[in-house]
């Protein structure tokens, strides 16, 4: 056996199981599940129909919008908050930007539930804002149970560390010499941000922006604790579909719609992350 | 000392500049830190009835009432054993694919790499509700093994794009100079490459076990009520629980594997770490 045979047997067998059961158990559900949501549940012939609900029936195109909205806003809020404090975290030396740059990679490794029911301790109406009101003669509703307002303001908690994190990893790579190099030519601070950092940083601020867009438009936990029954999170909607109404069709269809959704900002991220692999060639 | 606590003078002692940053670092903590904090509070809060911001009575009784409870304790030890069987099937799969995508070249090695990217680029519910389909045909509803398939399809691209890369960056020339000295090729792997990208596969470890003891939706979708791990007792205990305490003692109990392994491998753990596996660096 040729040397090179032997070692093309080697790589493929040592990748093959893992990509084998990727296509078993990622693959192939997804592709029938697309097959699936063309059908009519009972007849299975070829239909719109389980996707024509979703953009006729009111309700279900209220909890689209719905699930737009909350991730829109989501996304910028935490990219413009994350990329501040990126900003400071790779610019500000002093003991409270490390204490910082230390303290918010925690929230990372914080069960998404453990959060989101903390966050309900303070934010409920018997919770502790309401109670620190009550001290002080006042009888605070801040109403965010149950709102798109209170689930964004999960959303931040979880995303804020985690694209501010991206961002900086990125802004880290841009060495202080070329700024100190603009800065002596006489650049501005601001001319420094804008024709150095901001195009340095942007391609991190893209992906972080995808992956924060992309990781709540299928969101679960969080709507499902904290959001209300109308209009909900496609989650949620998702799930009622699936568990509570049995229609496997209609779930399938919404699948494939929440991807579709996604796909927009997964093909931005992959593009993005394909352009730089060098060591792929 | 107490002086200090009057804002202005506080604002006049340490100048603009740091005033602000001990500003951004309060907002910090109350926003990241606060709510944990408080359940912290509350976990160990025998009494603590409505107006009250501080409770009236301390102690653990609320911990007893948890771990008096069969179905939580029990729920504990099913989240350990999925976790371990879990991680180290993932492990057993994802690290030689790894391997092979860092060290060999070979044709489609690309389509390998981002076949691990399949599971991220398509709602997570979506890809849960189509595989309890096929799970539905094929009795594994309600078992272990779906559900730590459910778990594994979660952590095999971080279980495969953080070793590929530490691979990576283990120098060729120094796996040449043990194959120089007569190693044969498993011995320099086991001695010499595996032991240096050790630091990035205890890093995908940590994820793959983590996200498998914090993983909630996908088994509360598949386990269906049989299989309950921590995360799908919680749910029940957020939603329906009459005492706050409960579900706080819990979420500490959740928490404190996380809280475990991040001490224990916080040489590894740092930022570049942790955004590395949203790369294909």
């Amino acid at each position: 056996m040729s040397k090179n045979l032997k070692r093309n047997l080697v790589a493929y067998g040592l990748v093959l199981p893992a990509f084998l059961v990727v296509m078993l158990t990622v693959a192939y559900p997804i592709v029938l599940a697309v097959i699936q949501s063309f059908q009519d549940s009972k007849t299975g012939e070829f239909t719109l129909d389980n996707y024509t609900y979703f953009f006729t029936e009111p309700a279900q195109l209220k909890n689209i919008l719905y699930t737009l909205y909350v991730c829109l806003m989501t996304v910028a809020i935490a990219i413009v908050v994350a990329y501040l404090l990126a900003l400071y975290l790779r610019f500000v030396r002093s003991k409270i930007a490390k204490t910082i740059g230390t303290l918010y990679l925690v929230p990372r490794f914080v069960p998404a539930m453990c959060a989101v029911y903390a966050m309900i301790t303070i934010i409920r109406d018997s919770g502790l804002i309401n109670r620190i009101g009550l001290v002080f003669g006042h009888d605070v509703k801040l109403g965010l149970m149950y709102h798109a307002n209170g689930m964004i303001m999960m959303n931040l908690w979880f995303n804020i560390p985690f694209a501010a994190l991206m961002i900086t990893a990125g802004l880290g790579a841009i060495p202080d010499s070329i700024i100190e190099g603009a800065r002596d030519v006489g650049a501005s601070k601001f001319k420094v941000f804008t024709s150095m950092i901001l195009p340095l940083s942007i391609k991190d601020v893209v992906v972080a922006a995808t992956f924060v867009f992309m990781s709540n438009v299928g969101s679960f936990t969080t709507p499902y604790l904290m959001g209300g029954s109308a209009p909900k999170m496609l989650g949620i909607a998702l799930f009622d579909q699936f568990n509570k109404y049995l229609a496997y069709n209609r779930s399938a269809a919404l699948s494939v719609i929440m991807f579709l959704i996604c796909s927009v900002s997964a093909g931005v991220y992959i593009y993005t992350n394909l352009k730089e692999n060098e060591w792929e060639k | 000392m107490f002086k200090m606590l009057n804002p202005r003078r506080f604002y006049h002692a340490v100048g603009r500049k740091k005033f602000l940053e001990f500003l951004l670092l309060a907002a910090f903590i109350l926003f990241f830190y606060g709510p944990m904090l408080n359940m912290l509070m509350l976990a160990f809060a025998n009494e603590y009835t409505a107006p009250a911001v501080l409770p009236q009575q301390w102690g653990f009784k609320w911990w007893s009432y948890v771990f008096s409870q069969n179905s939580l304790v029990s729920s504990i030890v099913q989240s350990f054993i999925v976790a371990i069987v879990t991680t180290a099937v993932s492990m057993v799969l994802c690290i030689p694919a790894a391997y092979s995508i860092a060290r060999f070249k070979y044709r489609g090695r690309k389509i390998f790499m981002l076949s691990f990217l399949l599971t991220n680029a398509f709602p997570k519910l979506g890809i849960y509700t189509s595989i309890a389909v096929l799970f539905y045909r094929y009795g594994l509803m309600g078992t272990y093994a779906g559900v730590v398939i459910i778990h594994m399809i979660n952590s095999m691209m971080f279980m495969v794009w953080l070793p590929a890369s530490a691979f990576r960056s283990v120098h060729r020339q120094q796996e040449e100079a043990a194959r120089d000295v007569g190693a044969g090729p498993v011995r320099t792997f086991f001695k010499i490459t595996l032991p240096m990208a050790m630091p990035g596969i205890a890093v995908a470890t940590l994820y793959t076990f983590l996200g498998s003891m914090e993983e909630a939706q996908g088994t509360l979708l598949v386990g269906m009520a049989k299989v309950q791990t921590m995360p799908v007792a919680m749910y029940g205990i957020v939603l329906d629980s009459s005492a706050v305490q409960i579900g706080a003692v819990f979420a500490i109990l959740l928490i404190i594997p996380s809280a475990l392994m991040i001490f224990l491998m916080r040489k590894y753990i740092g930022p570049e770490a942790i955004s590395g596996g949203f790369k294909m660096k």
